[in-house]
């Protein structure tokens, strides 16, 4: 179950595509509300894709502090490193 | 084999969980904490005659229950059960955390503020509350990405507005209640339900309480300035509670409710932790987080456990619709569910026929659809549309409903129309009229402003008497803030007035909105004005119009970012922002900006093409 950081970044990557405009290159630093517009409804789906895919859970009190991508991966890295 | 009941949220509810577990599985430690085997849910079927609420105050409801064998019932994410409240553990713990709570040196009347997860600890701490004569209010947990620095700011709202002698916050969330904390001039303590624990029972004698006094507040809107805590009376209560479950539902043996509507909504409270309680009815919960990511886990619920009642926004019902895969319907059976409450938001027929559609393979009964109109300064329920008949919509001619406020049966087909759903009658003790702007009751099939009178009205917002004089008009007649139209004795709602905007199933005041912008530097008093927008698809966006004196491009660009990141951190949807000219937005004769001429002015401007008709329900 070895996941380091740069797998889940890429990983989560894959998973971002979805919401991301084409002209934006998806980096750590971008910006999951104002660049990639995730409203609560596309959070709700990209919660389930990464609890699916990482088979974690993500608890909402978590998501409170993520506003980038980098915020982000760091986040599932904890859970995961925490199983 | 403690390691069975892995429950999040641990305290005096996993310690009944565990007693409840049958030994034999105790004996196997393969049956690990995946498994939900080693506790079973509380049974539908009650040993005790049922009395459907009527008590004189929720604890006297609860003493009652307690002697049955219902209950409540928690299951995590993935449908397994993960502890179990009957109402007899629910009575036991909530007395002696009342003990505990007196023992904190808390007044009988002071308020107590708890944040609200889909947990059994809130439960008990709410039921302690009134054994100990204290006020309770939920509190919401965050929801937003990024939206740590205003939660908090909503918290600390909260705490003023209800001015909390205590709170309290699971270990996920009392960081952000220590944080709201700082510099309370009322707030005594605050901590976790384990905290609380450690306190000393105090021994003094728990009195019954007044059907008079105050049962709970009620939050209505995450408003980060001013925030408004509905005032409600164990009568108020108890009145309502009664016309749910006898007149709305009719309630009767064999019944079982499944929900995931959060707690610090009045639909989640009083509709489904309340209401099933005071009848003996046993619920199943599902965390809201839990069903927004997987709805299809609520319809399991209901599907597995032969649950009867469930309550839902329509949103929740898109949600089902969209997310659940067709191949997830073979293993459900909706069919013992007869009564689909809906309501907290518009009705749109097409969300309901959708749903209908989408499930009727998996034996949902488009019969069992339960349209009702409510809000929390009614306690929960106004109308409820009659149980078993499924829902019934009027078509309207749009044109007519706009240019004249009236609602024109449409007579040919081809022409543009609107259809509502009729959300029925008022519960006994209740009465409902539509008045035009000057306060004179309309005649059947005029649009104007809904007005409930009643024995389940709020006696007004705490500690705010100027906003309570808004809505209570003489007479006490509550202003609801709603547009519809009476016909045949039955409420259709057209919509809100345009001071509320709702998407995916919430209330945003614009007001609020508003006020996030005029805290910007760049932004002055009364040239920000915020309205919702509704397309052709039902979709609402919020837009955002901004009179700006900034030239520079980067400079309008920082505004902008900036204040599409404050709107989503504090309410978790996009919106639109338009800068205009200064003395763009128009003014009413006293200088106040207005919202709708703002709205038609921005319509006009973007030249969007009939953009939403009559159907955005704006005036």
């Amino acid at each position: 179950m070895a996941s380091n950081y740069d797998d889940i970044l890429q990983k989560l990557n894959e998973h971002l595509k979805q919401f991301c405009p084409p002209e934006i290159e998806i980096t750590p630093d971008t910006d999951l509300i104002n660049q990639l517009a995730i409203d609560s409804v596309k959070l709700l789906n990209l919660v389930m894709e990464i609890e699916d895919e990482f088979d974690i859970s993500v608890p909402l009190n978590a998501l409170a502090d993520v506003q980038t991508v980098h915020e982000l991966a760091n986040l599932i890295h904890q859970i995961k490193s925490a199983q | 084999m403690t390691s069975t009941i892995n429950l999040e949220g641990k305290t005096l509810s996993s310690t009944i969980a565990k007693l409840n577990a049958p030994l034999p599985q105790a004996f196997n430690p393969r049956l690990s904490s995946e498994s939900d085997l080693s506790i079973t849910p509380t049974p539908t079927y009650n040993t005790q005659v049922q009395r459907l609420a009527d008590f004189e105050t929720l604890t006297a409801a609860l003493e009652y229950a307690a002697s049955g064998i219902a209950g409540y019932n928690f299951y995590d994410a993935k449908g397994n059960l993960r502890s179990v409240l009957s109402y007899d553990a629910l009575r036991q713990n909530a007395r002696i955390s009342a003990q505990r709570l007196t023992g904190l040196g808390l007044a009988r009347g002071e308020r107590v503020a708890i944040i609200a997860d889909t947990s059994p600890e809130f439960v008990e701490l709410f039921f302690a509350c009134r054994y100990a004569g204290l006020i309770p209010y939920a509190m919401p947990v965050p929801v937003n990405l990024g939206s740590h620095a205003v939660y908090v700011q909503q918290l600390r709202g909260m705490l003023e507005a209800g001015q909390a002698s205590a709170a309290i916050a699971n270990a996920d969330y009392v960081g952000f209640l220590r944080e709201a904390a700082e510099g309370s001039q009322l707030l005594r303590w605050f901590g976790t339900p384990e905290q609380l624990g450690d306190f000393s029972v105090s021994d003094m004698a728990l009195q019954s309480n007044d059907p008079d006094e105050i049962a709970y507040l009620q939050f209505t809107s995450g408003s980060t300035r001013l925030p408004r805590g509905v005032v409600i009376t164990e009568r108020a209560l108890m009145s309502n509670l009664q016309g749910i479950v006898r007149h709305g539902l009719e309630i009767r043996s064999g019944d079982r409710c499944a929900s995931w509507l959060p707690f610090y909504h009045d639909m989640g409270l009083v509709g489904m932790v309340m209401a099933p309680m005071v009848a003996q009815v046993s619920v199943d919960y599902l965390a809201t987080r839990d069903f927004a990511i997987r709805p299809l886990q609520w319809l399991r619920l209901i599907s597995r456990n032969r649950a009867t009642v469930a309550f839902s926004q329509p949103f929740g019902l898109k949600l089902c619709t969209l997310r659940v895969r067709d191949s997830d319907l073979e293993d459900l059976d909706l069919s013992s569910w007869r009564a689909a409450g809906v309501g907290a938001e518009m009705i749109r027929p097409d969300t309901l026929r959708n749903f209908a559609e989408k499930f009727a393979p998996a034996g949902f009964d488009a019969r069992a659809f339960l349209p009702c109109y409510g809000l929390a300064e009614s306690t929960l329920a106004v109308t409820f549309s009659q149980i078993g008949e499924g829902f019934d919509s009027l078509r309207v001619d749009a044109g007519t409903l706009v240019d004249k406020k009236m609602a024109v049966r449409l007579q040919a087909e081809g022409r543009k129309f609107s259809e509502f759903v009729n959300c029925g009658r008022p519960l006994p003790g209740h009465t409902v009229k539509v008045v035009d702007d000057a306060g004179l009751e309309l005649p059947d099939l005029r649009v104007g402003s809904v007005l409930v009178q009643g024995s389940s009205i709020m006696t007004g917002y705490y500690n705010n008497p100027e906003d309570t004089e808004k809505t209570l008009k003489p007479g006490n007649w509550l202003d609801t803030g709603d547009l519809g139209f009476v016909f045949e004795s039955d409420l259709y709602v057209t919509g809100r007035r345009t001071d509320v905007i709702i998407v995916n199933g919430r209330n945003i005041r614009a007001q609020d909105i508003e006020e996030l912008a005029e805290q910007q530097p760049e932004v002055r008093t009364r040239e920000a004005s915020a309205f919702g927008i509704t397309d052709a698809n039902d979709i609402t966006t919020i837009v955002l119009v901004i009179e700006c004196r900034l030239t520079s491009v980067t400079d309008r660009q920082s505004l902008t970012g900036r204040l599409q990141r404050l709107v989503y951190m504090a309410f978790g949807v996009n919106c639109l922002v338009e800068l205009v000219p200064p003395h763009t937005l128009p003014r009413t004769s006293s200088g106040k900006l207005s919202r709708f001429a703002a709205r038609q002015g921005f319509i006009q401007r973007t030249s969007l093409a009939d953009p939403l008709s009559a159907e955005s329900g704006d005036k």
